[in-house]
């Protein structure tokens, strides 16, 4: 009978063929009747869809209904990593030209290739790996969880017969593992049920607060030839473009009109919801001062940092513009912070991380860029065009006069440290910003190299800046390939230290060799993992800061060529340690983007901070441990 | 309440995740009087305590570079004001300033560069950190160059000296 009801709603069998079934199943012709009744407003859209097109059994075996609901969400890239289970997904593709397969050689890469793509194309990172290596794939989906991306990952499972055996490489309750860092995790229990799983499984990706999501489709399944209903994925979208309640907003708009020193942060969800230029607006309407979030915990530049009202990494106590008492935060999880004899106005779009840590006096989920939206109107509407630029004028000098003299500061410290060999990270940042084109994507993976971005500018009509907020590093090369795929109009240069990149560098590299991505890859060489030295030895202050004895840090020795590791990918590169032929390079390298071709700079950098000059490490020799010269 | 480590700033949670527990709930202790105080106090206890980084002592040059540093992640200073800060560290946690108790106490073997050694290596820190780890050449010369650079009184002769000594007494198989 359920068997009957779902070919009516799914497939559409008539009504008067759904209540002669039922009545053969035993079903009083009464009560056969009211549940067709109580069934058409269910069924009918689905008929209705179905004349479009939108709807359309196929019988194929698991791994083609797999394929074809991707097909039918839109799907144009696969980012992989084969195993033997999940072959009938590449059989089903072998004649499917809609969908293009990206393969990446470690499923850290995949995942952080689909990663960067979904970032720059607001679709989903579409991820099919071996489950016996999902455990690679983890790392980077930490990037992808926390900084709310889009992402399918699918492995094929083992199969039903065999789960439970201990079979050389099967490990029980795999999806559970994802827990911590998926929206949502399941297993296609029948191969029938694969498209149901898949839409199910995308509708969670990509309804804001986005995220990773898992399925796992044993290989049996895979394998089984069924007949199921593809449905486009438009079907199932939840649109979360909702409007923060009315009176919160007026509420908001009275106390931004009436504040008399007022601070605004930005986050991340304001790249998410594309609502960059409602909140210039809105700080512009008001003369705002405007603080981002600091190096961590943010993964884009929603605000213009060239920008005269944008002072900087919010901070606990600003100096400037000093005790605040109306703060309005737009979309950032860290800068949700309450301040003393300040009010907190926080507008987010994700519900689950509002006022989740501090108190906040005005709370509102909204999509932000409608928020800010309402909030501009709201704010026009409540006050005469001459009082606002009034309550305007006075502050926007003021921060103007402020963010001028920090500007001049932090160019001054960079020119301070023009020359010198290796190469100073101010000195790099001075290049990139004076030669980088405005429409450049810069996808960065820095820990110390982050220092370079108050010396750059982003957002607005300049530079795209994106990275990750947790730092889980590796994910750079494979994140600039991604964003390449998704912008191919756009140059991207993507940037990372010598740590990040034995992480999960030269694996992407392939991928950029095989698919003629024409990306400039920089690491910046200290031979060390500078910044966690730095860390490590002042904020703990432990036994290592003590002696000047650095136990974890220090990655000279060897000395890792990464232009000629490059080569060995394919990739062109070369090695600059003279500050006055970074010019020069990043010229050959935007010929070879030009021309169509991936290019790596291997910058020999300065150490710094603390310890900057010890190039210990604690030696241990296994060759010098043999009896034997074997 | 005063927590050493913001929990505003979004890298504090990267720091708050890393660090012991014991390291995040240090309190920057008082610092001494003098002109330039007040800005180290508000601008330089934003994002970490400073134990740490009082115990270390360095002339302007060193100073100067972390304070630069500080302003690239974010510390609000004006010029005026970080010159003043490099003048107050400088001043009150310069060499020869009250330098922290070495953990254990180096007696130095005999040899040429011994002299040096013992009057320009112990006016920021003890000679423990000398000999706390056996260091290659290569590592003794970027040691020291570095030290200069801090602030230590050696020439480049001088250095060239005590490097031999260095490697002779201190130095990696
Ligand atoms: C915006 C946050 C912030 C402020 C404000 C700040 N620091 Fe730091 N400080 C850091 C971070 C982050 C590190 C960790 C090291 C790194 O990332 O290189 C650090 C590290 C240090 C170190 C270790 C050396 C180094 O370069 O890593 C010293 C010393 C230091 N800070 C002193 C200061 C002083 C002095 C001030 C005031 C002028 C200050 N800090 C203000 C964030 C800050
Ligand atoms: C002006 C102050 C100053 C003087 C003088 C000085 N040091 Fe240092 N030294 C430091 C500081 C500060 C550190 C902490 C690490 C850092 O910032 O590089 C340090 C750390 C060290 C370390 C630990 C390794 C490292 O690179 O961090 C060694 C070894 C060392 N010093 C050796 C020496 C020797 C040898 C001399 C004498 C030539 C000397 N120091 C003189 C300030 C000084
Ligand atoms: C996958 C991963 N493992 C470990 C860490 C911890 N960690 C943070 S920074 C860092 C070193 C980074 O070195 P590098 O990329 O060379 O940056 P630098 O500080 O030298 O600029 C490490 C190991 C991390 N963030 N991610
Ligand atoms: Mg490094």
């Amino acid at each position: 009978m359920k068997d009957l009801i779902k070919q009516y709603l799914d497939q559409g069998i008539s009504r008067r063929s759904l209540i002669s079934g039922l009545s053969a199943a035993g079903v009083s012709a009464v009560a056969a009747k009211a549940m067709a009744q109580s069934l058409a407003p269910f069924a009918s859209p689905a008929k209705a869809a179905e004349a479009q097109g939108a709807m359309r059994p196929v019988t194929g075996r698991g791994g083609d209904l797999y394929v074809q609901q991707l097909k039918s969400a839109g799907v144009e890239y696969v980012f992989f990593n084969p195993s033997t289970g999940d072959a009938p997904i590449f059989d089903a593709m072998v004649d499917e030209p809609s969908i293009h397969l990206i393969k990446g050689v470690q499923e850290g890469a995949v995942t952080a290739m689909a990663d960067g793509y979904a970032r720059l194309s607001g679709k989903p990172g579409v991820v099919i790996v071996a489950n016996v290596g999902l455990p690679n794939a983890m790392t980077q989906m930490v990037n992808t969880f926390k900084d709310r991306i889009p992402m399918l990952v699918t492995v094929a499972a083992f199969g039903q017969e065999q789960l439970g055996e201990e079979g050389p490489q099967d490990y029980d309750f795999q999806e559970y593992s994802l827990s911590p860092i998926t929206k949502w995790r399941w297993t296609a229990l029948t191969a029938a049920g694969i498209p149901e799983t898949t839409r199910r499984a995308l509708k969670f990706a990509t309804t804001p607060p986005c995220g990773p999501v898992f399925i796992a489709i044993p290989d049996n399944e895979l394998r089984t030839e069924a007949t199921a209903m593809i449905m486009d994925q438009s079907l199932f979208t939840v649109s979360m473009k909702i409007r923060p309640d009315q009176d919160d907003i007026k509420k908001a708009a009275r106390m931004l009109i009436e504040a008399r020193n007022p601070l605004l942060t930005v986050g991340d969800e304001i790249t998410l919801c594309n609502g960059e230029k409602e909140v210039m607006e809105l700080a512009e309407l008001l003369g705002l001062p405007v603080a981002g979030q600091a190096e961590f915990g943010t993964w884009s530049k929603p605000f213009p940092t060239r920008s005269s009202l944008y002072l900087g990494p919010m901070l606990r106590n600003m100096q400037y513009p000093g005790s605040i008492d109306v703060h309005l935060n737009i979309g950032s999880r860290y800068a949700e912070v309450a301040t003393k004899g300040a009010k907190l106005i926080s507008m987010r779009q994700d519900p689950t991380s509002l006022a989740r840590v501090t108190p906040v006096d005005l709370a509102m989920v909204a999509d932000v860029k409608l928020g800010t939206a309402d909030l501009v109107a709201a704010i026009k509407s409540m006050a005469p065009v001459d009082r606002l630029r009034r309550i305007a004028a006075d502050r926007k000098e003021r921060t103007a006069a402020y963010t001028r003299q920090v500007g001049a500061l932090r160019q001054g410290i960079a020119k301070s440290l023009h020359n010198g060999s290796p190469i100073h990270l101010e000195r790099l940042a001075f290049e990139l910003e004076s030669e980088l084109e405005k429409d450049t994507i810069f996808v960065t993976d820095c820990d110390s190299g982050k220092s370079m971005d108050p010396l750059m500018s982003f957002g607005g009509d300049d530079k795209t800046y994106i990275s990750t907020g947790p730092n889980i590093l590796g994910w750079g090369v494979a994140a600039g390939f991604g964003a390449k795929l998704a912008r191919p109009d756009q140059p991207v240069v993507t940037i990372l230290g010598d740590g990040s990149m034995m992480f999960g560098g030269p694996q992407p590299l392939w991928s950029m060799s095989r698919y003629q991505a024409p990306v400039t890859v920089i690491v910046f060489n200290n031979k060390s993992y500078n910044n966690e030295r730095n860390r490590i030895w002042t904020f703990s202050g432990g036994e290592q800061f003590k002696l000047g004895r650095d136990m974890t840090c220090y990655n000279g020795n060897p000395d890792v060529d990464f232009a000629k590791a490059a080569v060995a990918f394919g990739v062109e590169g070369e090695t600059v340690s003279d500050p006055d032929k970074i010019k020069g390079a990043l010229a050959r390298a935007k010929r070879a983007n030009i021309d169509g071709r991936p290019y790596l700079l291997d910058v020999d950098i300065q150490r710094d901070g603390i310890g900057a000059g010890s190039t210990y490490y604690p030696e241990y020799s296994i060759a010098d441990q043999r009896t034997r010269k074997v | 309440m005063r927590t050493p480590i913001l929990s505003a700033c979004a890298l504090a949670a990267t720091l708050v995740a890393s660090l012991p527990a014991a390291a995040q709930q240090q309190q920057t202790p008082p610092l001494p009087t003098g002109e330039g105080r007040d800005v180290v106090a508000q601008a330089c206890t934003l994002c970490h305590a400073l134990n740490t980084v009082l115990q270390l002592r360095q002339g302007a040059d060193g100073w100067r570079s972390i304070v630069d540093y500080m302003v690239l992640h974010g510390a609000q200073l004006t010029r005026p004001q970080a010159d003043q800060a490099v003048e107050y560290l400088a001043t009150n946690f310069g060499p020869g300033v009250n330098v922290p108790q070495p953990r254990t106490q180096v007696t130095l073997p005999d040899g040429t560069g011994k002299d040096l050694v013992a009057v320009n290596c112990v006016i920021c820190h003890g000679l423990d950190r000398i000999a706390a780890a056996r260091r290659t050449p290569s590592d003794w010369q970027s040691v020291l160059a570095r030290m200069q650079f801090l602030g230590a009184p050696v020439s480049n002769n001088d250095k060239n000296t005590i490097a031999a000594y260095l490697d002779a007494n201190f130095g990696a198989k």
